[in-house]
């Protein structure tokens, strides 16, 4: 199946015409990935800013980031969820849309940023987990998800304006 | 002078006409307020949580709100002065819209119970033992919670409610 022909198939699916013609499926899930995004925005921040050396209500950051990590992830879940169904409803038009394909490319940086980040500076959390400031690896990895996040937002609210 | 008149009346202001027509604005101003939403969202979840005995209940009431209050009346703020500009620029679309007005009210108490129940603590005699005070204080966390909930819902409903 080819790309074109695999959007096609979503748009003609059961589940994208069903969110295309009723009225108020689009707005319900449209309303709850607003909400999760928000959650995974503001879960992230709190932590970007601690790793960044800006204290929280943990000390330790290591305890901070195992506190908010499920919510970030449940939220994080219901998003993507509710995400993949409004795509479905316009399949082709999201696919050729120049926000949404960016927001797409930004995402999987900050997913990229997450897991360096985890495999270099929190491996050794052990030695930094009360100090401040933080060390250099935790400080741009928490700058760069922080910058990431917010062109995410950006380009999530800015899809509504462009899309055909 | 109704909502509507005044909405009228309003749009046809340069200010409303500028904020309108200069491209960029309003997605700009937009995507700030869900920023700003994000930092309510953030704040309100880990202090409503901790308040309400779910979350880090190791710390103090009192470090949960400390460190989040500020952020969240920053927030507010931001929110505030980017929902105007949204008003001000398309206000056939915000003032006489039933949700927004539904939405309006629903932050003026979220507010309130952030004063009523957030505020105190960051008194440095406050005791959180007065038991009048201590038995509400967990179920007006989650009321807070759903409050800003209903919110965000009311808020992306506007744009579908003309």
């Amino acid at each position: 199946m080819t790309w074109s022909g695999f959007l096609q198939a979503l748009y003609g699916s059961a589940v994208g015409s069903g969110i295309r013609e009723s009225g108020v499926l689009f707005p319900w899930i449209e309303s709850i990935h607003v909400l999760m995004a928000t959650t995974v925005v503001g879960t992230i921040a709190i932590v970007d800013l601690r790793l960044i050396g800006y204290p929280s209500h943990r000390r330790g950051a290591r305890q901070l980031i195992l506190d908010l990590l499920p919510f970030t992830w449940a939220a994080f879940a219901l998003a993507a969820t509710t995400g993949s169904l409004l795509f479905t409803s316009n399949a082709l038009g999201y696919a050729a849309n120049a926000q949404f394909i960016s927001k797409m490319v930004v995402l999987v940086l900050a997913g990229i940023n997450m897991a360096v980040f985890h495999a270099t500076a929190y491996q050794r959390i052990g030695q930094w987990d009360d100090a401040l400031p933080t060390p250099l690896g935790a400080r741009i990895a928490g700058a760069t998800s922080l910058i990431l996040w917010i062109v995410i937002v950006f380009l999530g609210r800015w899809i509504g304006f462009t899309m055909q | 002078m109704t909502f509507h008149e005044i909405a009228d009346t309003l749009y046809t202001t340069p200010i409303s006409t500028w904020l309108r027509e200069t491209a960029g604005i309003i997605p700009t101003t937009q995507s700030v307020h869900i920023l700003a939403i994000a930092v309510v969202v953030g704040s309100a979840l880990v202090t409503d949580l901790r308040l309400a005995g779910v979350l880090a209940i190791d710390e103090t009431p009192q470090t949960v709100v400390g460190r989040y209050l500020p952020w969240m009346w920053a927030a507010i703020a931001v929110l505030l002065a980017t929902g105007a500009i949204m008003a001000v620029g398309e206000p056939n679309r915000v003032l006489t819209n039933f949700l927004f007005w539904t939405k309006m009210i629903l932050v003026v108490l979220a507010f309130c119970l952030t004063l009523l129940f957030r505020y105190p603590f960051l008194h440095p005699q406050f005791q959180v033992e007065h038991p009048r005070w201590a038995a509400l204080a967990k179920p007006v966390a989650w009321v807070s919670l759903l409050v800003w909930i209903a919110v965000i819902f009311c808020g992306r409903w506007i744009a579908y409610a003309i």
